[in-house]
C-alpha cells in the first residue's frame, strides 16, 4: 500500500512522506526502493517491462506468490553482486530462498543452524511451518517481516531473509556479523592514567561500553536512522532523571530535521544541529573516550553516538568543557588545578603571543626593557620585512607544516618535520629572512596551541590568531584589545543548546566555579552544573571529606 | 522589547565601569585644581549625589516597575510633555556618549597612536559597541562580568607596583583651608555620579528586582571607594602636580617598575582601560538604543542600533571642536547639565508621580 502510493506522492514534500512512513510503522528505506523499482520503467518501455512493473508495484506487502516475492527482490537487488540468493527445498518439499549480503552475514551460522536442519528434517504435520520456524530454529532473533521495505532493511543490516512457498511473510534471521575493529586505545585523546578503551566504529560496541560503565537502567539510549542512502543509526544516550527532558526533545527535533543523503562522520550531525553555524568555536564536544562521555552523562548532558565513527558528540557544553581533560580528574586535585591554569595561560599565549610581539615591536618599543630591545633590534637588523609580515609568514609556514605532518603517512611525516624544522629554524634565520626572536615566538605559540586538550578548540584559536595579528600590526595593543573584545562579544552571545557558552564565568555561577577556575577535590564536588531547566542538584552526599578520624573502630 | 534578563549583580558590574572608566581618567586632575591636597575627599562628598540619584531612580522604578524613564515620563506628565522630556533625555545621552567616544579617542591618539586618524579610532569603538548592543542586554551583562576582573585587578596591582614611590606626606595638610575646597572639588565628580540614573534602563529587566536598590547603592559605594583610592594613589605619587597633568593615572603608570626590568607600562594600562571604556560606552549606547525605540514606539531596538552608532560618531565630532573645549565642557557644563537632567528632572517626575498617586488614593 505504501509503495503503491509513492509515485503519486512525488509532489508532496519529502518530509511529509517520511513522516507518513514512520506513522505507518514502515521504514525510511522506501526512497531507495522507490528509485530501484522505477528503474525498469525509465529504461525500457516495452510491454514486458511494463508488465513487470505493474506486477511489482503493488507488492508493498509480500504476496502469497513465492515467485513474485523472489522476483521482486531480484529486481531490487539487480546488479548487486554481493547479494546472494540461495534457493533450496524446505524439508525436501517446498521451494524456499534465503537472501543475504556477503560479508555482513554469519555464513557458517546460517549453514549450521538454518540450512542443514531445514534441508534435512522432514516436517511434522502437527504444527504449521511458520510456528516451527519461530519456535524451533536455534537462532536468538527470528522475526516475521511483512513488507518488502522491512525485508530490505533486515537484509541490509546483515540479517538474512528466508522466503518459502505458501507464506506471505519473510523471516528475518538474526545472523548479522561483520568484521569490526577491536576496542583500541583512543588515539586522539591519550593520557597517562585512566581507562585505555576508546569508542569504536560499530554503534553496538560503543553503546555497550557506556552500558558497562553506567549499569543503571536509567541510562536510556534512543536511536533513529538518518541519511536517506546510508541509513546511519544515530543514538541519543542520556540518564533519565539527570537530564532536562526538554534538552532531549530539542536534540531529537534538531536531529529529525536533518534530511541528507548520507552521514559519514559525527561532524555531519554536529554541523546540522549546532546553535550558531557561523562560529569558529565548536558548540558540541566530540570525544572518543567512554569515560568522558559517561562523566558528561552523569552531569546531565546528552551523548549522541553515530554509527561508523568512534567520535561521539556531547551537548550542551561551555567553552570550559573544551579546556578540560579527562586526566584533570584522574590526578590529585592540586596537580589538576595547576595543569588547568597552565592550560588557560598557554591558551592565551597561543592566541596572542605573536600579536603581542608585533604590537610591541611596532608601536610600543618603550615598553621593552632596554637590554632586550637592543638584542631584538640587532637580530632584526637584516630582516627586510616589517614585524607583522614576518610574523604572518612564519605562522602560516608553521600551520602548513603542522597540516602536512598530520595528513601525510607516518614515514614521510618525519621527513617533513625535519625539513620544516631546518627551513623554518636555522636556514631562514641565517638567510636573514626572519629574526631569531620571531622563530622563538612562533615555536612557543606552536607548543602552546598543543596544550589545548581538544583538537577542535585548538583550531578555533589558530584561526583567530591571524586576524588579531593583523590588528596588532595596524593598531598595536589597542588593536589586540579590539580583537579580544570582539571575540568576547561573540562568545557572550553564543549558546550551546540553550546554555550560555561562557557559563559559569559569565553569567556567573559561583557554585560551578569549582570545576572551572580550579579543580576541587572530588569529595567537594557535591553539586552538578546547572545546564537548563530542572536539574538534579546533588551528585553525592555532602560530608565525604576523608580523614583519619573518620575511620572505623578498628585500631 | 528586551527579552533578556540580567541579575542585579550584573547590573552593578555594568554600572561600575560605566562610571569609573572615564572618571579615573581626567577627573583627578580637575578635582585637584579646586581641592588641592584634599581632592581625595571630594568623591566621598560627590557620592551623596550618587546615592540620591539611585534612590530616585529606584523609587520611580517602584511606581512603574516595567517601564524606563522614556515610558513613565509620559505616564506622569502626559503624552506630549512626556515625549519632550524623553527627547531631552535621549539627546542628553547621545551627546554625552558622543563625548565619551571623543574622550576615549583623544586619550588613545594623544598618548599612543599619534599618527592614526581619530575618526578611525572612534568608528572602530562605535562598531564594537554596536555589536554588543545588538547582542542584547544579556550579552552586554556577560561581557561586563567577564571584563570586570580584567578592569579592576590591574588597579590593585598598580597599588602594589607603585607602592615604593608613595610619598605619604603629600596628604598633608588635611582640610587646611576648611571644608570649602573639597566641596568645590566634588562638583565635577558629582556630574559623574549623576550618571547612575542610567540604571533606570536596567531595573525593569532584573531577575531579582528587590535587590536592585541594594546593588545600586553598593555600586555607588564601590565607585566612591575606587575614586578615593585612585585619588590617593595619584596624590601620594604626584602630590600637588596632579592638577597639571591631563591624565594623572597614566602618569602614575610611568612609575611602574617591576624588578627594574618591566618599565613604561603605560601602553598596558591603556589596553586595560580600553576594556572599561568599551563597557561604559556600550552601557550608555544600550540605554540610548532602548530609549529611542521606546520613544518611537518601535517593537525592537536592534534595527536602529547601526544608525544610532553613526549618530554617536557624528556627535563625538560636533559637540567638541577641540580638547580644550572638552576640558571646559567637563569642568563647566557637564556637572550642571548632568545634575539637571539626571537628578532634578527625575526628582520633579518623582514628586508629581507621588502626588498623583496620593490624589488617586485619596479619591478612592
Amino acid at each position: 500500500m505504501l509503495l503503491y502510493k509513492l509515485p503519486l506522492m512525488k509532489n508532496y514534500r519529502k518530509r511529509e512522506l517520511i513522516a507518513t512512513c514512520k506513522k505507518n510503522g514502515g521504514s525510511n528505506l522506501i526512497r531507495n526502493i522507490n528509485k530501484l523499482l522505477r528503474k525498469p520503467k525509465q529504461k525500457n518501455n516495452d510491454i514486458q517491462a511494463e508488465q513487470e512493473r505493474q506486477d511489482v508495484k503493488p507488492v508493498d506487502f509480500l504476496s502469497n506468490h513465492f515467485d513474485h516475492n523472489v522476483e521482486a527482490f531480484r529486481m531490487v537487488y539487480d546488479r548487486c553482486s554481493d547479494v546472494v540468493f540461495r534457493p533450496f527445498l524446505l524439508f525436501g518439499k517446498k521451494r524456499a530462498t534465503i537472501i543475504y549480503i556477503e560479508g555482513i552475514t554469519n555464513v557458517e551460522g546460517m549453514e549450521e543452524f538454518v540450512l542443514s536442519p531445514l534441508i534435512k528434517e522432514t516436517a511434522s504435520e502437527t504444527q504449521p511451518l511458520n510456528e516451527f520456524l519461530e519456535n524451533k530454529l536455534p537462532i536468538s532473533k527470528v522475526k516475521r517481516m511483512h513488507t518488502i521495505a522491512e525485508c530490505i532493511e533486515s537484509i541490509s543490516s546483515g540479517n538474512p531473509i528466508l522466503l518459502y512457498e505458501g507464506e506471505s511473510a519473510g523471516f528475518s534471521l538474526g545472523l548479522a556479523k561483520w568484521e569490526k575493529r577491536g576496542i583500541e586505545e583512543p588515539i586522539a585523546e591519550v593520557g597517562i592514567r585512566g581507562p585505555r578503551e576508546g569508542f569504536n566504529e560499530s554503534l553496538e560496541v560503543s553503546t555497550s561500553q557506556l552500558r558497562r560503565i553506567i549499569k543503571s537502567p536509567a541510562l536510556k539510549i534512543q536511536s533513529m536512522k538518518i541519511g536517506s542512502y546510508t541509513q546511519t543509526t544515530v543514538a541519543i544516550a542520556y540518564i533519565d532523571g539527570l537530564v532536562d527532558p526538554t534538552l532531549i526533545e530539542e536534540i531529537t527535533n534538531r536531529l529529525k530535521r536533518i534530511e541528507i543523503d548520507g552521514i559519514l562522520e559525527s561532524e555531519y550531525i554536529e554541523e546540522m544541529i549546532e546553535d550558531n553555524p557561523y562560529s569558529p568555536f565548536p558548540q558540541i564536544l566530540s570525544t572518543e573516550r567512554p569515560d568522558t562521555a559517561c562523566s558528561s552523562l552523569l552531569e546531565g548532558r546528552a551523548v549522541i553516538l553515530v554509527e561508523g565513527t568512534p567520535f561521539s558528540l556531547i551537548a550542551p557544553i561551555s567553552l570550559f568543557s573544551l579546556l578540560q581533560s579527562h586526566e584533570d580528574y584522574y590526578q590529585r586535585f592540586m596537580v589538576g588545578t595547576l595543569i588547568r591554569w597552565l592550560r588557560y595561560s598557554f591558551l592565551s599565549i597561543s592566541l596572542l603571543l605573536p600579536s603581542f610581539y608585533v604590537a610591541i615591536l611596532t608601536f610600543h618599543q618603550e615598553a621593552i626593557p632596554t637590554a632586550l630591545l637592543l638584542s631584538v633590534s640587532a637580530s632584526r637588523d637584516a630582516v627586510p620585512f616589517p614585524a607583522v609580515v614576518e610574523a604572518l609568514l612564519m605562522e602560516i609556514m608553521f600551520e602548513a607544516l603542522r597540516e602536512a605532518g598530520v595528513r601525510l603517512p607516518k614515514q614521510i611525516g618525519s621527513a617533513v618535520s625535519i625539513v620544516g624544522a631546518l627551513v623554518i629554524g636555522q636556514a631562514a634565520v641565517q638567510a636573514g629572512l626572519v629574526s631569531a626572536p620571531m622563530v622563538i615566538v612562533v615555536a612557543i605559540t606552536g607548543i602552546s596551541s598543543f596544550m589545548i586538550p581538544r583538537y577542535i578548540a585548538g583550531i578555533a584559536i589558530r584561526i583567530l590568531r591571524f586576524p588579531i595579528m593583523l590588528l596588532a600590526g595596524t593598531l598595536g595593543l589597542l588593536g589586540i584589545m579590539m580583537g579580544i573584545i570582539s571575540i568576547v562579544i561573540h562568545l557572550c552571545g553564543l549558546r550551546s543548546f540553550g546554555v550560555p557558552y561562557l557559563q559559569p564565568l559569565a553569567p556567573l555561577k559561583g557554585r560551578e566555579l569549582k570545576d572551572v577556575l580550579w579543580r576541587s577535590p572530588l569529595w567537594k564536588m557535591d553539586t552538578r552544573p546547572h545546564l537548563t531547566g530542572e536539574f538534579n542538584r546533588y551528585r553525592q552526599s555532602p560530608d565525604l571529606a576523608p580523614s583519619s578520624k573518620k575511620g572505623g573502630d578498628t585500631q | 522589547m528586551e527579552k533578556g534578563k540580567i541579575s542585579s549583580l550584573q547590573m552593578a558590574i555594568m554600572m561600575y565601569p560605566g562610571i569609573v572608566a572615564t572618571a579615573i581618567l581626567s577627573v583627578p586632575s580637575i578635582t585637584a585644581k579646586y581641592a588641592k591636597t584634599d581632592f581625595w575627599l571630594s568623591p566621598i562628598l560627590a557620592s551623596l549625589i550618587g546615592y540620591m540619584t539611585v534612590y530616585i531612580a529606584y523609587k520611580l522604578h517602584k511606581l512603574y516597575p516595567k517601564q524606563t524613564v522614556i515610558q513613565f515620563s509620559e505616564q506622569i506628565i502626559g503624552r506630549f510633555a512626556g515625549k519632550i522630556i524623553g527627547f531631552l533625555f535621549l539627546v542628553f545621552y547621545i551627546q554625552i556618549t558622543g563625548n565619551m567616544l571623543r574622550q576615549y579617542a583623544e586619550f588613545v591618539v594623544d598618548s599612543f597612536l599619534v599618527n592614526t586618524p581619530i575618526s578611525l579610532i572612534i568608528a572602530l569603538m562605535a562598531l564594537l559597541c554596536s555589536f554588543i548592543v545588538r547582542g542584547g542586554l544579556e550579552a552586554l551583562g556577560r561581557a561586563a562580568q567577564l571584563f570586570f576582573p580584567i578592569f579592576t585587578l590591574p588597579l590593585l596591582f598598580l597599588i602594589i607596583l607603585v607602592f615604593p614611590d608613595f610619598e605619604f606626606k603629600n596628604i598633608f595638610p588635611i582640610l587646611g583651608e576648611g571644608m570649602m575646597p573639597p566641596i568645590k572639588g566634588a562638583i565635577v565628580p558629582g556630574g559623574w555620579f549623576t550618571e547612575f540614573f542610567l540604571i533606570t534602563f536596567f531595573l525593569p529587566f532584573l531577575t531579582d528586582q528587590k535587590k536592585g536598590m541594594k546593588y545600586g547603592m553598593m555600586t555607588v559605594f564601590v565607585v566612591m571607594m575606587t575614586l578615593v583610592v585612585v585619588n590617593l594613589i595619584v596624590l601620594f605619587i604626584l602630590g600637588l602636580a596632579t592638577s597639571f597633568k591631563v591624565y594623572p593615572l597614566m602618569s602614575v603608570g610611568r612609575y611602574i617598575s617591576l624588578g627594574g626590568f618591566f618599565e613604561h607600562l603605560e601602553s598596558a594600562v591603556m589596553a586595560i582601560w580600553v576594556v572599561g571604556a568599551f563597557i561604559k560606552i556600550s552601557v550608555f549606547y544600550y540605554g540610548i538604543a532602548l530609549g529611542t525605540a521606546q520613544w518611537l514606539n518601535l517593537s525592537d531596538y536592534r534595527p536602529i542600533v547601526w544608525s544610532l552608532g553613526i549618530l554617536l560618531v557624528i556627535f563625538s565630532f560636533w559637540s567638541l571642536p577641540s580638547t580644550v573645549e572638552l576640558h571646559k565642557y567637563s569642568v563647566g557644563t557637564f556637572p550642571l547639565l548632568g545634575l539637571l537632567i539626571q537628578m532634578i528632572i527625575p526628582l520633579f517626575l518623582l514628586g508629581i508621580a507621588v502626588m498623583r498617586k496620593r490624589k488617586r488614593q485619596g479619591s478612592e
